[in-house]
């Protein structure tokens, strides 16, 4: 009897978990080491009394993949990168922002306000831009080879041990550059040609394999690898503690400037709480203490006279016209997209 | 006569109700099974037959496309990746499959021949690996294969890799990683029929023949087959699906079917690919049980 | 008892030292106070202390927990019912091979297949009533699903060991079916119950792939976590709650073996 008893309660504490969505909650589907978590969801917890709960991922494709198996239904704000906004909104996965309840985008700089994948912030706010690069370890690399992507994709001239990075677009298109095509290019034997030789470094000795997003930085900054692609933001983190030891640099063939975005998911259980969030976030002191965290570059110029004086001198984390002229944004590829999905099967199949 | 009374273990019953009271007990399990078991694979199945969008969506028009991919007809030209895939796993089952009977035999042959006090102890031994999961006893390796510790060293020195990286992802790592899983998965089937081995058989066998391998297979062999069926089969089959140890282990550098069949379901959102890839994988299992069955006696689990 | 071999007892021996080496290596990390790097740099159990600090961690413990509990109670009760109804009645061959059939299924199929077939059915159904959201719920029924199979299969082969003469007898003193269930059969079976129900929980909490292809926010489990956290990088962190886990599975394994004794007996 008292087992039956037990096992009862049990069945009605996960009910009352699953089933009943909390008013004053908040569900952040977010990529990894982002930003302070901990920091943030007690502040926004004490300025609006909403209770933040965080979710990670690694890149943007495996949050497309929860989203379309239900996450729509479950997370109140995403942050996807841009190339991926006509897929979601293709696919209807997002919803439109009432703009009368973020009265803090007046905030953002205008670069970030008509853009060609959100014109107007129709949907998106902009959370924090960066670029794709190669870290280094000085002690094992010299500044001489890293100067060309040759040094991961060159097996003959591959200075030491690195990592891919897990993600489709970003590795493909640092490959494509390499080759001196368009990064956004769609034409089937480009593409193959690419793939091919991702193929021939992942599989050189040094390739260590594909490691997702900050995996790599910190793999490099353990001393475990000499190199890895990674978004600029996670190397300055580890840059910045050890400079003598650890660098970042964009070579010269080219890289990938990127812009993520804070989004609302269509079925967002607290929509509200969201809105309120966004505004929050754009607030130009809350900015400037996510970037000034984070080390990538912020969207809001409002926040610019907080960010740390050094960072904002930094080519690394603000490019100078020069090192602009390298980086390339993301395209969607529209039905050239499959290429590129199944080109990335063959890549870690082979 | 219909609703003739007739005896069933000493009760006075009719066939309907047998019939009616039997439904009514099997109805809970068999019911649940059929909607959460028999049609997710009907549907996935059809699942197979789909395609899928531009955007990763699953769209339900018909085509054997994705067949066509997993046989290697790609859009890059003929590739045979898929299919070196799948045969890598039933190799890299088979060798854990193999590995894992070799050494399990000594260890139940050395458990049994404890004094029945500390069998529980040796028998526990054994267990909390098996309850541990299976990710931690994976990535445990990282450290042992690291190159501070003499594994990696030994490669190192030998040049199989670059100086200083761990040994690993490679194919070593995850055979170290596969075995070391799946072990238990075998010992504990294969103890339990082990313990019932009557020794005066094998004792009369090794009256008769002289060389230890016909001993075994003459005496004791047959009397473990029970065990050794279960596990083997509770072995092979998972080690064939499972990405685990070689997504941890293996990276993109050795990859099995499990990890492409993730993979579809994951970053790449193909739904219909990796259900083709599955049905690919159940149709490899099927054949295996088959020739295991045809080999060996009637298969019965539990 | 007999004399073993001293071959044979050096392979066993060396096999039990290979299963263990992997956490033995974790465990001698977990107190290691260097944060990263393999080199000894001294004694701490810090990095322990930390753990119960960590939210995320405690919340993951907490659901693989839940999820063990709720499935292999609800899988004990189908999976006994099952099991009574395959082997008490007298059915056909064929209906015998097609119920054979449907419990070595869950068994034999690569739990991958079931994992995708799952979310596919689920994406279907979730269109129905919100129910069925990535998350506990689909976890639950996910388990349950392979439980039953493995309770059902154990509990049988109880039922067989038992045979009829015990309920023919039984039937002579008990008048009606109900009590002649509850005072007999139940008390045979129990033993057959418990390990099926044992082993269903092990099964559940040895589970990774379903748990990853089914859960949703706030229903992260402890292997998920350790899984992410190790694909970003490892730290002496998840080396203590490694350690942590395989010793409360000892306490577990330990207090499972008496209970199943005690029932026996």
């Amino acid at each position: 009897m008292k087992r039956s008893i037990f096992v009862v309660m049990l069945l009605l504490s996960v009910f009352i978990r699953t089933g009943f969505a909390e008013d004053k909650e908040l569900r952040i589907f977010i990529w990894s080491e982002y930003m302070d978590e901990r920091k943030f969801s007690a502040d926004f917890k004490k300025d609006t009394g909403i209770n933040v709960k965080i979710d990670v991922y690694e890149n943007n494709e495996d949050m497309l993949a929860k989203l379309q198996a239900g996450g729509v239904n479950q997370y109140d704000i995403i942050v996807p990168s841009d190339y991926i906004m006509s897929t979601l909104l293709a696919q209807k996965l997002i919803r439109p922002l009432d703009q009368t309840k973020i009265p803090n985008l007046k905030n953002v700089s205008p670069q970030f306000r008509n853009t060609p994948y959100d014109p107007g912030n129709k949907y998106t706010a902009p959370w924090q831009w960066g670029s794709v690069g190669l870290m280094y370890n000085k002690n094992k690399v010299s500044a001489e080879a890293v100067k060309s992507w040759s040094v991961i994709f060159d097996p003959s001239k591959q200075a030491g041990t690195f990592w891919l990075m897990d993600s489709v677009r970003d590795t493909m298109n640092l490959a494509l550059l390499y080759l001196g095509y368009d990064m956004n290019s769609t034409k089937p034997q480009e593409i193959k040609k690419a793939a091919e030789m991702i193929i021939a470094a992942k599989n050189s000795r040094n390739c260590r394999g594909f490691k997702p997003g900050v995996g790599g930085k910190n793999d490099v900054d353990a001393g475990a690898a000499a190199m890895a692609i990674v978004y600029n933001g996670d190397a300055m983190r580890a840059v910045m503690n050890d400079p003598k030891r650890l660098g970042f640099v964009i070579p010269k063939e080219g890289g990938e400037i990127w812009v993520d975005l804070m989004a609302i998911p269509a079925h967002a259980p607290h929509v509200d709480a969201a809105h309120k969030w966004i505004n929050w976030i754009l607030d130009p002191k809350r900015g400037a203490m996510l970037s000034n965290y984070n080390r990538y570059a912020t969207p809001n110029q409002a926040s610019l006279p907080y960010i740390i004086a050094k960072d904002k001198k930094l080519d690394e984390i603000y490019p100078g016209p020069d090192t602009m002229k390298r980086l390339h944004f993301t395209q969607d590829l529209g039905s050239a997209n499959r290429l590129v999905d199944e080109a990335w099967t063959k890549i870690k199949s082979h | 006569m219909k609703n003739k009374q007739i005896l069933w273990r000493g009760e006075m019953t009719t066939k309907a109700t047998l019939f009616r009271k039997g439904l009514a007990f099997l109805s809970g399990g068999i019911s649940w099974l059929l909607i959460f078991l028999i049609l997710p694979g009907l549907l996935f199945v059809g699942v197979s037959f789909a395609t899928r969008g531009d955007h990763g969506e699953l769209l339900w028009k018909f085509t054997i496309e994705n067949y066509e991919r997993l046989m290697g007809f790609s859009l890059f030209g003929w590739t045979p990746d898929y299919l070196i895939i799948l045969w890598r796993s039933v190799e890299v089952a088979f060798v854990t499959t193999l590995v894992s009977v070799i050494l399990s035999y000594p260890l139940s042959f050395f458990i049994a021949s404890r004094p029945a006090k500390s069998r529980y102890v040796w028998l526990t031994l054994v267990i909390v690996p098996f309850w541990t999961n299976m990710v931690i006893r994976t990535y445990a390796w990282f450290y042992l294969l690291s190159p501070e510790l003499p594994l990696a060293k030994l490669a190192i020195a030998l040049g199989f890799i670059p100086e200083g990286t761990p040994l690993y992802p490679n194919a070593i790592a995850v055979y170290l990683g596969m075995v070391s899983v799946f072990l238990p998965f075998v010992t504990l089937p294969l103890y339990s029929s082990v313990e019932k081995l009557d020794w005066s058989l094998v004792e009369a066998a090794q009256d008769l023949y002289s060389s230890k391998f016909r001993v075994f297979r003459q005496a004791i062999l047959p009397q473990t087959a029970p065990g050794l069926s279960v596990g083997i089969i509770l072995t092979f089959v998972p080690a064939m699906g499972t990405f685990v140890v070689p997504d941890l282990l293996g990276g993109a550098k050795y990859m099995l079917v499990g990890n492409l069949i993730q993979q579809q379901f994951g970053s790449s959102r193909d739904w219909p690919f990796g259900a083709a890839v599955s049905l690919g994988l159940m149709i490899l299992t099927m054949i295996s049980l088959q020739i295991y069955s045809r080999k060996g006696k009637e298969i019965e689990i539990l | 008892m007999r004399n073993c071999h001293p071959i044979i007892k050096i392979l066993a021996l060396f096999t039990v030292w290979f299963l263990y080496l992997p956490l033995m290596g974790v465990a001698v990390c977990s107190v290691n106070s260097a944060r990263d790097g393999w080199v000894w740099k001294g004694f701490t159990l810090d990095w322990y202390v930390k753990l119960f600090d960590n939210e995320w961690i405690l919340n993951s413990a907490l659901n693989t927990l839940i999820l063990a509990v709720v499935s292999t109670a609800i899988a004990t009760v189908l999976g006994t019912v099952l099991a009574i109804g395959i082997s008490r009645f007298p059915w056909g061959r064929k209906t015998n091979s097609f119920l054979n059939m449907m419990l070595n299924i869950p068994v034999v199929i690569p739990d991958i297949i079931m994992a995708g077939s799952l979310v596919v059915v689920f994406g279907i159904l979730r269109e129905v009533s919100s129910m069925f959201d990535m998350g506990m719920i689909d976890m639950i029924i996910g388990h349950v699903t392979f439980q039953i199979a493995f309770v059902a299969l154990v509990v049988r082969s109880r039922l067989a060991l038992i045979g009829q003469d015990v309920e023919e007898a039984g039937r002579d003193l008990f008048a009606s079916n109900w009590y002649l269930m509850r005072k007999v059969m139940l008390p045979l079976m129990m033993p057959g119950i418990v390990a099926g129900a044992m082993l269903a929980f092990t099964l559940s909490l040895d589970d990774f792939v379903l748990s990853f292809f089914l859960s949703g926010p706030d229903s992260q489990t402890l292997p998920l976590y350790i899984y992410a956290a190790v694909r970003r990088g490892v730290t002496p962190q998840i080396h203590a709650l490694s350690t942590l886990i395989v010793l409360v599975t000892v306490v577990l394994v330990v207090g499972a073996e008496r209970l199943s004794k005690k029932e026996v007996a």
